[in-house]
């Protein structure tokens, strides 16, 4: 690859990537220890609408990850960033929990629509109301369109759906934030100083992680925990540059070949 | 305006839309439109057909009827065609048996229907109905299901009530079409199917008929495509930017039921 450069910054995911729900995945300490002895920039790069940077940081320090909370971008700082530069004041249809990442924001008199997984707002009246917001022509940005999620009672409604009732019946499209989104990872290296082509990305979702980096000009690595099912890296086109076991394979790949 | 006698000319039946072209609703029951009554009664008067076409799928028919009846309109049962009894009779051709996602109040056309170890989903336009927990059901049982089949009474994106535009039963359509990867079949305006037995009932040709409608895609579009005219009223959900619609364009824009039903008895059926 002629136009690479220098290897610079490492995005890592985290569920799935570093760990599994509680459990961090075997070696993954030792070797993002090993990563942070080099001379790359890490940053942890995430899907997330309900957990807040500071719920994702008690779980990694629990599993003794040494993370600090300025190296986590998540969907919702994305989604935070953009209500900034945009300078609106968001009606915010996301989780409590997730409300502490929008702390200092306006929401008074809203003039935006913020939507997450965020079912004890999805009801009628709610979505009129940033229905209505819509017509007077709020943008609508949204965390993610995810359709389902898994939980313990079945398969449940995820943001997806209401964010297209509300494109439908406003005729607009929403702003997606989130992976696999472009600017999810530009955002994401916004203030590292490293461009697209210095950076790598290793994630277990084929298409939200290695597909959406590669992209934008970065390299992907696709490992195999987490939501990773067999044949998943035949799903895009280019390939991932590399599909390997686990995180620490990852690193070690890096070590010995991009630095 | 010489253009309207050209393009009114002909006409032998006029379909009315109701709710935002007779009344607008909203709690209590509704507010006539200003004209609207008279307009019906002058209509009715004259040799021109009428019937009433809606996708009014919160209420009853005989429940719609007894409101407008109230409100002082000049309307009956058998001149109403609506999605709910169209969509009983697709239901009981087809062995369907539904998951109702439906308001309360239109509950009761559905009474002779089995909806036990249901087969499919039906969406009415549930207002407060339309809960997380509700619409999750209704994706649910779609998700169980081999093949999916999911009924909705209309299509629409928003209607309009005293206190302001609400989401209609199309946005939950699109919800459940994008949440379970699958297309609804919609029975009410604009499929050509219910505009086709809404002419048949009125009895004359699309080529004679005139829908008269607040919804630029619902109502206009959906009676051109059946080779009807259609006008759309500025009262109800009409939007001034409906008038610069990329792909709807009505054969008139009237401010109002009234003004349309002039023009009706001006130009037409000559």
């Amino acid at each position: 690859m002629a136009a690479r450069r220098a290897l610079k910054a490492v995005l890592v995911d985290l569920n799935g990537t570093l760990h599994i729900e509680d459990a961090a995945v075997p070696g993954a300490q030792e070797a993002l220890k090993r990563l942070r002895g080099t001379s790359v920039l890490v940053r942890f790069v995430t899907n997330t609408t309900k957990e807040s940077k500071q719920d994702l940081l008690e779980r990694l320090k629990k599993l003794e990850f040494d993370i600090s909370e300025d190296e986590i971008f998540t969907s919702l700082t994305a989604a935070r960033n953009l209500v900034e530069q945009k300078q609106v004041r968001p009606m915010l249809l996301v989780d409590d929990r997730a409300l502490p990442d929008f702390k200092g924001i306006q929401t008074s008199d809203p003039n935006a629509v913020v939507i997450g997984l965020a079912p004890e707002h999805f009801h009628y009246q709610i979505l009129n109301q940033a229905f209505r917001l819509l017509l007077d022509g709020a943008p609508l940005i949204a965390i993610h369109k995810a359709r389902y999620y898994k939980r313990k009672d079945g398969l449940a409604l995820g943001p997806g759906p209401f964010v297209t009732a509300l494109e439908y019946a406003t005729d607009t499209k929403a702003t997606v934030v989130g992976k696999p989104e472009k600017t999810f990872f530009l955002e994401a290296l916004r203030g590292t100083g490293c461009e697209p082509e210095e950076a790598i990305m290793i994630g277990d979702d084929c298409r939200d992680d290695v597909g959406g980096a590669q992209t934008v000009g970065m390299l992907g690595i696709l490992v195999k925990t987490g939501k990773y099912r067999a044949a998943d890296e035949e799903k895009i086109n280019p390939p991932p540059y590399l599909t390997c076991e686990s995180f620490p394979h990852a690193v070690e790949h890096i070590l010995q070949h991009l630095l | 305006m010489d253009a309207w006698g050209k393009r009114l000319a002909g006409v032998r039946g006029v379909l009315l839309d109701i709710s935002g072209v007779l009344m607008d609703s909203g709690d209590g029951g509704g507010v006539p439109i200003a004209g609207s009554v008279e307009a019906v009664a002058r209509l009715k008067q004259s040799r021109l057909k009428v019937r009433f076409c809606t996708n009014e799928s919160q209420k009853s028919r005989g429940k719609l009827v007894g409101l407008l009846r109230q409100l002082g309109f000049d309307v009956s049962e058998g001149e109403v065609t609506a999605p709910a009894p169209a969509a009983c009779q697709i239901l009981k051709e087809r062995g369907l048996r539904p998951h109702l996602l439906v308001h309360d109040g239109v509950r009761s056309e559905f009474d002779q229907v089995d909806t036990s170890n249901p087969n499919c989903v039906l969406i009415a336009d549930a207002g407060d109905g339309f809960s997380y927990r509700n619409v999750n059901k209704a994706f649910q049982v779609l998700m169980e299901l081999e093949k999916p089949v999911l009924i909705s009474l209309g299509s629409g994106r928003y209607f309009k009530e005293t206190s302001g535009l609400m989401l209609d039963v199309g946005a939950y359509m699109k919800a459940l079409e994008y949440a379970c990867g699958i297309k609804a079949e919609v029975v009410g305006k604009p499929s050509p199917e219910f505009f086709k037995s809404a002419l048949q009932e009125l009895g004359v040709q699309a080529n004679q008929a005139i829908m008269i409608g607040d919804d630029i895609v619902g109502d206009v579009g959906g009676a051109q495509r059946c080779g009807m005219r259609a006008l759309q009223v500025r009262t109800g959900k009409f939007r001034p930017s409906d008038e610069r619609h990329p792909e709807v364009k009505a054969d008139g824009y009237v401010d109002n039921l009234a003004e349309a039903v002039d023009l009706l008895l001006q130009h037409a059926d000559k």
